[in-house]
């Protein structure tokens, strides 16, 4: 019992950081209503923005993710203008070609500009462990866990503030929702979409750091998988619903951690993706209760 | 669209053609200069992905073996060049490389390349076309005897892991719970059983996971391996892993002996770890900087790369001279594959890496020591006679 | 153009012969067996995006999972030959028929689902095949994978120079085109394409979608197997890197380039990225760059690919003519 709360631990920091990742990526597949597959090396972009503010001012973990969130923007303006601004009435394949390409691109250059090897990302935050004890029953949580999770609910909650009072978020809202009836209510489109792709993309900046400073290492090729998760969570929350989509992803970390916990680690993704599939089959839309929120 | 079926016929012919013409250039460039005197050499390493820092080590190390030679005159008025081929880290594409030196009647012998699988994987090409493939790292025990014309100077893991159970946990920790947490590839199982064979004989309790390569998130492993409560942590990776299973088991308040199998003395692993002092790692070789051969060729080494030497690119230097000496033991015979290969096959050597004797499989039996970091430095604990004390 | 045109229907057996002939006669005039390792690649990558063609191309369904049949096909044939001692003749329909099979499977869910979803099951469904060959160790080797398959024997000739497999891509290669331009032809072939322009008024004109999408799923899967199949002893070696996500993008990359929904796309697509690929090696990952930034130009410049008509659906245009779309439909 202890060890699997132990291992829930673990999974629920883990779907913490999926849960940040799945929230970014709904935000952008909402805006501009065409999956990315630059997430990935995004959130590299993100980290190694944060890298280099390590390196050149030391271990300021506020400025970081500012810098991660500015890097992982930028990234985003480059990727909304070569992928998407051109194609909203294309083929969906086209868009979907473009990100691939970005990727390769962003990925390839990363690797010759930052170098191959792994670099390490160390004591941004003090390695300390709290023993909490519920009723006889031992956890340790570390205080790196701490972190991420107050950050990605502090995070999670200013955007749904920003979502639901401001006028930005109301008007990102309204074209995640239905594009021409924003366009009718006098909204601009275009631009509200060059926006909402790039909070996604600085929020994926942000899920970066959090990653390497969880993993202590920050390198060209850390995306792809990662990307893949996020995908993953997004499509389990509906792909354009942010709640759900950090339900998500809470629900692959977690569910991922207890199968290595009764498995072997080799099997990690196997229960990510199996899940995926079996919620799929059961209720194709995901989580989300309202039909019809096909993209 | 007939039209088009048309075009993409001419298209077709046109990639075909540049493919075809672009390849002959490059053949002619290279077959121009293979002059009577030359010895050409096929280097397969990993200069991109994964393993490229291994690579480019290996690349160096080539270089500055064949620089010496042809600066001091040569072998028997042969000199010799090498052409490297990128393998990516990939066993086919290490394949595709090797085929294609196989084909090139210039190239005498391959080699390389980096990792066991790829290495393993062309065994079969270099010995259907007969040359030798003398890799300096693979350390695969069945890899050597899967061909005559397959050579490693790496060490076998039938030495170094069992050196690992009896010597470092058994003797000099006394250690009697195990945990082992490995990579699931080629290289990690012929550990493992290597390990476990010995582990057993000498009555140690192992418990053991592994993961799958590129794995980034060990919480869940380490929570596991906490719960049986272990003397020692074993880690058998070669990669940026072993720095992130220690830094997350440090990261969750877990106080343990880590011990590692794979990576050697490696500078980047130190850089890489949040608590270095607590490492310890088996070494077959180690820079000594009072050995003023050695620390002067770390020095050149280390002002051509930007970094400083493991073991591998001293071994690819090694096996550059190992080819050499075969091909001075030639004499005034020939120079085929053939000849290189039983040269080779019976050679007694002494590289920097120690003494290079090849067992009948084609591979080498080395001796290790054991070594630990202080102060951010790697220094040598146990010297190769802990063996005998 | 046209009069070369014409001259193409007038002779159009003798200009197949010649084609056949000059394809019989390239592993005897061409001299290193490196560069007919790559013919035997493109032939590869040319069915194998073919096979994809059949459905993103024809029936207009995003799938982006055929690095997973390619990878049953591969292990099917490396387990059978290598383990039970099967001959790789007999091997090669059965690896297609389980790809198929797992196609089946894979389109059942995607009955239910539409546009992005069926893309998102398809990609789970292509990693999770790799995984199970990750993890499924007494079978496929697990992590280790299989090494040393067993070269095709044909009537006591081992095949295993470049040049005797060449023979096989080629069989395989105008086999699947033959095959696949009668399908193309039947009622089934243009049942599918009937989706892809409008599915419905496909279905209220009486073609039954669901049966037709499933059937176009496993015709594509079939041939991603049976080339897999004849990939493994080619390499004779595999693992389950060599069947990630990134496998599928590339063939997928070399369908969108060639053109979609044209037979001959893929094949051009699939000799122009690795022509590109490999004669770019020396710039090491520079090499990748320009492959991605050709990829991107492409989109941008001519999105239904080098091959595609302009006014196809797949570049975005509107639903042909009737006129237009009986053409298309006879060619």
């Amino acid at each position: 019992m202890e060890y699997f709360l132990n291992q829930l631990v673990n999974g629920l920091c883990q779907g913490a950081i999926y849960a940040l990742m799945a929230i970014g990526y709904s935000v952008i597949v909402g805006v501009v209503g065409m999956v990315t597959f630059t997430y990935g090396e995004i959130m590299m972009i993100g980290a190694f923005s944060a890298y280099y503010i390590f390196q050149a001012l030391g271990n300021n973990l506020p400025l970081a993710i500012l810098a991660a969130f500015a890097g992982a923007f930028l990234i985003g303006v480059i990727v909304y203008k070569l992928c998407y601004e051109k194609f909203f009435n294309a083929p969906r394949h086209i868009s979907l070609l473009c990100t691939i390409g970005i990727s390769m691109l962003i990925k390839n250059l990363a690797q010759i500009v930052f170098g191959p090897e792994t670099k390490p990302v160390l004591d941004v935050i003090e390695n300390r462990t709290f023993t909490v004890m519920l009723g006889g029953i031992r956890l340790d949580i570390k205080l790196l866990q701490i972190v991420v999770i107050v950050l990605v609910i502090v995070l999670a909650g200013t955007l749904t503030l920003f979502f639901n009072k401001t006028k930005w978020g109301i008007a990102l809202r309204a074209v995640s929702q239905n594009k021409d009836a924003a366009y009718l209510m006098g909204i601009n489109v275009k631009r509200t979409a060059l926006i909402g792709n790039c909070i996604g993309s600085g929020l994926g900046g942000i899920a970066g750091i959090l990653l390497s400073i969880y993993y202590y290492s920050v390198s060209a090729t850390m995306g792809g998988a990662y990307s893949m998760k996020a995908f993953a969570a997004s499509v389990l929350g509906g792909l354009v619903d942010i709640r759900f989509s950090a339900l998500g992803g809470l629900c692959i970390g977690i569910i991922e951690n207890l199968g290595i916990a009764v498995s072997a680690a080799t099997f990690r993704d196997v229960f990510a993706f199996g899940f995926l599939i079996l919620v799929l089959l059961i209720r194709p839309q995901g989580f989300v209760s309202k039909k019809g929120v096909r993209v | 669209m007939r039209r088009n079926r048309l075009w993409a016929l001419t298209m077709c012919g046109v990639a075909a053609f540049s493919l075809v013409a672009c390849s002959g250039g490059t053949g002619a460039g290279t077959a121009g200069d293979g002059g009577n005197k030359v010895i050409k050499l096929g280097g397969l390493a990993p200069l991109t992905g994964n393993y490229a820092e291994y690579g480019k080590g290996f690349q160096i190390g080539w270089d500055m073996a064949i620089e010496e030679i042809n600066g001091a005159g040569g072998v028997n008025g042969y000199t010799f060049e090498i052409e490297v081929k990128d393998t990516q880290g990939d066993a086919v594409v290490s394949s595709n490389m090797a085929t294609n030196f196989a084909e090139d009647e210039d190239v005498m012998a391959i080699l390389g390349d980096f990792t066991s699988g790829a290495c393993k994987a062309n065994a079969e090409i270099v010995d259907r076309y007969g040359i030798v493939q003398l890799s300096p790292s693979a350390s695969a025990p069945d890899y050597a005897s899967m061909s005559k014309y397959c050579f490693s100077i790496m060490g076998r893991q039938d030495s170094e892991a069992p050196y690992l159970a009896r010597y470092i946990l058994d003797k000099y920790l006394g250690a009697k719970k195990i945990a082992v947490i490995r990579v699931d590839s080629d290289w990690g199982l012929s550990c493992y059983d290597n390990f476990i064979q010995e582990a057993d004989a000498l009555g140690l309790d192992v418990t053991v996971e592994k993961y799958a390569s590129g794995e980034k998130d060990f919480s869940s492993l380490i929570t596991k391996m906490r719960s049986i409560d272990p003397d020692v942590l074993v880690v058998m990776d070669q990669g940026d892993s072993v720095a992130a299973i220690f830094n997350q088991a440090d990261a969750a308040g877990w106080d343990i002996q880590h011990v590692a199998l794979g990576p050697g003395t490696s500078e980047q692993l130190i850089n890489q770890l949040t608590d270095p002092d607590n490492l310890i790692v088996t070494s077959p070789f180690f820079f000594d900087e009072n050995d003023e051969v050695l620390a002067s060729w770390a020095k050149t080494f280390e002002e051509r790369a930007g970094f400083a030497p493991t073991i591998h690119p001293a071994e690819a230097y090694d096996t550059v001279y190992l080819i050499a000496n075969a091909v001075e033991r030639i004499g005034d015979g020939e120079i085929t594959r053939e000849a290189i290969q039983q040269q080779l096959d019976q050679s007694e050597n002494t590289g920097i890496t120690g003494e290079l004797n090849f067992t009948e499989d084609g591979d080498i039996i080395r001796n290790y020591m054991i070594c630990g970091v202080q102060n951010g430095e790697w220094v040598v604990l146990e010297g190769f006679d802990y063996v005998n004390e | 153009m046209e009069a070369i045109r014409q001259y193409y229907e007038k002779y159009k057996l003798a200009v197949y012969l010649i084609l056949f002939l000059i394809s019989v006669i390239v592993p005897f005039a061409v001299e290193q067996a490196l560069i007919l390792r790559y013919i035997c690649t493109i032939m590869m990558y040319a069915t194998l995006a073919g096979s994809l063609n059949v459905i993103n191309g024809y029936s207009g369904q995003t799938c982006l999972g055929q690095a997973g049949f390619f990878c049953i096909g591969a292990y099917t044939c490396a387990a059978l030959t290598k383990n039970v001692g099967l001959s790789f003749w007999i091997v090669l329909p059965l690896a297609g028929i389980l790809a198929a099979a797992v196609g089946l499977l894979v389109s059942l869910p995607t009955l239910k689902l539409s546009g992005i979803y069926l893309s998102i099951v398809t990609l789970g469904a292509s990693e999770i095949i790799r995984i199970i060959a990750q993890t499924w160790t007494p079978v496929t080797g697990g992590a280790l994978g299989i090494k040393q398959i067993p070269y095709p024997n044909l009537f006591g000739l081992e095949l295993f120079r470049p040049k005797y497999y060449y023979f096989i891509f080629l069989a395989i290669g105008i086999l699947f085109l033959f095959v696949t331009g009668r399908v193309l032809r039947s009622r089934v072939g243009r049942a599918w394409m009937a989706i892809r322009e409008d599915q419905v008024a496909a279905k209220s004109l009486g073609v039954e979608t669901s049966r037709c999408k499933c059937t176009n799923f496993m015709y594509g899967a079939f041939w991603a197997g049976i080339i897999g199949a004849a990939y493994a002893p080619f390499v004779n070696y595999i693992e389950s890197s060599q069947f990630t996500t990134d496998t599928g993008f590339n063939v997928l990359a070399m369908v969108v380039i060639g053109g979609q929904g044209t037979l001959l796309g893929p094949i051009l697509g699939a000799a122009i990225v690795t022509v590109l690929t490999e004669t770019l090696r020396f710039l090491e990952n520079w090499r990748y760059v320009i492959y991605a930034i050709i990829i991107i130009l492409m989109m941008w410049v001519r999105p239904q690919g080098l091959l595609g008509a302009s006014d196809s659906i797949l570049a975005g245009g509107k639903i042909r003519r009737k006129q237009d779309r009986q053409e298309g439909k006879r060619k």
